[in-house]
């Protein structure tokens, strides 16, 4: 490395996750001087989104099980007499089970995913030029896939929403709407209506069916007006308090699993309601669903964040590893940590994220994991005029015990995959491997890709091109009493949740900011760039540019102010 | 989102090496300063400068890397939506020009394929401590198909030329596309950011 990191900061942040970047951006903002280092060599941790080729080598990593040792100077001898080290992990342990299944060898596009796997996993050793340039071609094609770790969309009214927007983070990132909530119900999908429009179009409802569910909707909306509505029905679950209701089995359905996207025992009836209410109220501020999904996949965003960091003067580093944390015996706080290099980088805060502890520091800890499965498909679970949905389904669980299955079906406008095929993202919390508890699901939905011609051309279930399955720990329900024996200027961050908002994210970001920034605003909006440029006629050099001398320049095309702000949210 | 006072936007991205000059060849073009000072980049996300070419009203949103690359930690998301890229060097430094290979691999990576790509040498103020040659960029440029200009931020050579330039340039280009997708069909992948996305409501 040519240049040497400085040596002080206030705030160092090991991990790039959603919510180390949102308090990276925040501390930066409030002028913090910020640290933010990942061992890895992409951003997001398990928040990423990969190519099929960054896919590639991060299955490598996790399949092969290598031990990587980097070759580090030891820290042992920079530890003073006066001071204890808490060591950090080397490896990443939180992913799990991981498989993958490659259905279709020669079909069109498919068959590129093939090579590719050939050619990076057994090298394909003398096989014709031509074949690895194939490869290659294809390796670039896939390029375009962008597969998240974690699938999660954003309620439109949700805290991430509304921080993007007052951060103006917002500029960094372009989303789309989800266009349908669809409902897996005797085998078949079927759309969800859920809009006041879409309840009026629907051509599966009745007359007398659509009255019920306006009627049941539009109490939802302000059912906190009405608690004598519903406070009898408080002690039991919401699944039997809508069967109370005048509702059809029919809608009784679509509410429990579609909009308050629940199970039969999971909720009870206020959070039954409040689910409804938090959906009614997201929809329509962007589009016809609650939901938006950031262009590029999940893992933009916590880059989006780390950006306006930098721009505050954050300092970030990818592919550095942090050896150990430094604690002083007297104070019992943490005073700095040990890089790879052997430096050591003084700093007041230190902000860790789960799976950079070893295992010495958590050993008391019990984690939940998460299923996840991704796959890529030759068509859409619900065929419409248009090949351009993004659609949400919740399968129910069968069995008691089991977790409902989310899917969210993107296509190729959402910029994570090829056109002509579909990324198809399996998410629930696990109670088996990722592939036992979702192989079922993935059964009932898609057919393997054969490579026997099929007679009739239509198909029922899309073809499932290609498959992968893994478990991820889910680190987010864990008190940070569990961590054995941190400082308490030590701060722990946790990685996914199995929601699929990112409310979880925000608000620990927000907590965390407020114990390291007490009283300080969590991400106020930067100044506006438009407004530091003036024309050339007023040009007012900034106050700290004291060197800085105007140019008269005679040639320059008329300039014009500009000093409106065209993305200003019109709320 | 009311009449916006410019016929084109185009959206410029600034790569290369720490320390080649690319904050002062934005603070030249759109201040007129050198040097741009340190503190003042704290805090500004891109700067912005409007021009006229040919009577049309161009607004070049200028956009610097905030650091990033100082540890080669460039986050993806920068390159997205750009129009296009200048991949600056200095050419008293060998070690800037040695890595363009590795920027070029990730603007391959990241950039959308029909970004332009202009190659600049800067510095050319200290033409006595030159350590890549005109012709050697030349070459590079030439083989990778690249626009190529020498510039000095300090004494402002080729500055203006290099920004108004990329602007025509971007201009043909943007007439070519409207005429080849005459269809106003939007293209896919063309996301919308979130304060632009229309606002209605259930009920």
């Amino acid at each position: 490395m040519a240049d040497n990191l400085p040596s002080e900061f206030d705030v160092v942040v090991i991990g790039t996750g959603l919510p180390e970047s949102i308090i990276a951006a925040a501390c930066s903002r409030s002028g913090q001087r910020v640290l933010h280092v990942d061992s890895r060599s992409y951003y997001g941790g398990n928040w990423a989104s990969f190519s099929f080729s960054g896919l590639l080598s991060w299955l490598k990593e996790h399949q092969e099980n290598s031990d990587i040792v980097n070759e580090c100077p030891p820290w042992q001898e920079k530890i003073l007499e006066n001071e204890e080290a808490i060591a950090l992990s080397r490896k990443d342990k939180t992913i799990q089970h991981v498989e993958v299944f490659c259905y279709a060898r020669y079909e069109k596009y498919l068959f590129t995913i093939n090579y590719v796997h050939d050619f990076l996993f057994t090298c394909l050793q003398k096989k014709p030029a031509v074949r690895i340039y194939m490869a290659l071609v294809a390796t670039s094609l896939l390029d375009m896939l962008k597969i998240d770790l974690v699938t999660k969309l954003l309620y439109s009214r949700g805290l991430l929403i509304d921080l993007l927007i007052k951060s103006n983070v917002s500029r960094y990132a372009e989303f789309k709407n989800i266009t349908r909530i669809l409902a897996f119900r005797e085998g078949r999908v079927e759309q969800v209506p859920c809009s006041r429009a879409d309840v009026f179009n629907s051509k599966q409802l009745t007359m007398v069916e659509k009255r019920m569910l306006m009627k049941f909707l539009t109490f939802c909306m302000e059912y906190e007006e009405h608690p004598d509505e519903y406070k009898a029905y408080e002690e039991i679950t919401f699944y039997e308090y809508l069967k109370t209701q005048k509702l059809t089995p029919n809608l009784q359905y679509f509410v429990l699993h579609s909009i308050a996207m629940t199970s039969e025992t999971a909720s009870s009836t206020i959070d039954g309601l409040r689910a409804t209410k938090n959906f009614l109220h997201c929809l329509g501020r962007y589009g016809n669903t609650p939901f938006l999904f950031p262009l590029y996949g999940q893992g933009e965003l916590p880059q989006c964040f780390c950006r306006m960091c930098a721009v505050f003067g954050g300092i970030y580093c990818l592919r550095h590893l942090v050896q150990c944390l430094v604690v002083d015996k007297e104070s019992g706080k943490c005073k700095a940590v040990i890089d790879q290099f052997g430096q050591r980088i003084i700093s007041k805060h230190f902000l860790v994220e789960d799976s950079y502890f070893s295992e010495n520091t958590c050993s008391h800890v019990q984690y939940r994991q998460i299923s996840r499965a991704v796959l890529i498909t030759d068509r859409s679970v619900l065929k419409t005029d248009s090949d351009q949905q993004i659609s949400i389904l919740t399968v129910p669980a069968e069995e008691p015990g089991a977790f409902a299955v989310r899917v969210i079906e993107l296509c190729s406008s959402t910029m994570t995959c090829m056109k002509g095929t579909y990324l198809v993202h399996l998410t629930c919390t696990s109670s088996k491997t990722a592939r036992e508890d979702l192989e079922p699901v993935v059964q009932k939905l898609f057919t393997p890709y054969t490579e026997k011609e099929i007679e009739n051309e239509e198909v029922e279930k899309p073809r499932l091109l290609w498959a992968l399955y893994f478990n991820m720990r889910d680190s987010s329900d864990v008190s940070r009493n569990s961590y054995n024996d941190l400082p308490s200027n030590v701060y722990v961050c946790s990685g996914p949740d199995c929601a699929l908002g990112n409310d979880n994210a925000v608000k620990q970001a927000e907590a965390l900011f407020q114990q390291i920034c007490p009283n300080e605003d969590f991400c106020p909006p930067p100044p506006n760039p438009e407004d530091i440029i003036l024309d050339g006629d007023s040009l007012q050099p900034e106050a700290s540019e004291s060197s800085a001398i105007p140019e008269a320049n005679s040639e320059t095309p008329r300039e014009s102010a500009n000093l409106r702000n065209p993305e200003e949210p019109s709320e | 989102m009311s009449m916006e006072d410019y016929d084109f936007l185009f959206k410029i991205v600034l790569i290369g090496n720490a320390g080649v000059g690319k904050t002062c060849l934005v603070r030249r073009f759109t201040q007129g300063l050198f040097p741009p000072g340190q503190g003042a980049t704290i805090g500004v996300d891109f700067m912005i400068k409007t021009v006229e070419i040919n009577g049309e009203k161009v607004k070049l949103q200028i956009w610097d890397t905030a650091g990033q690359e100082r540890f080669r930690s460039i986050t993806q998301s920068y390159y997205r939506s750009a129009n296009a890229l200048i991949l600056t060097y200095d050419i008293t430094c060998e070690e800037s020009f040695r890595c363009l290979p590795e920027w070029l691999r990730e603007i391959e990576q990241y950039a959308s394929n029909k970004v332009i790509t202009v190659l600049v040498g800067n510095k050319i103020d200290l033409a006595e401590r030159r350590e890549v040659s005109q012709q050697r960029a030349e070459e590079f440029s030439e083989a990778q198909d690249m626009y190529y200009l020498e510039t000095s931020a300090k004494e402002s050579d080729n500055v203006e030329k290099l920004f108004l330039d990329l602007a025509c340039r971007l201009i043909s280009e943007a007439r070519q596309n409207t005429l080849v997708n005459n269809v106003s069909s939007p293209l896919p992948g063309e996301g919308k950011s979130i304060s632009y996305l229309t606002c209605c409501n259930f009920n």
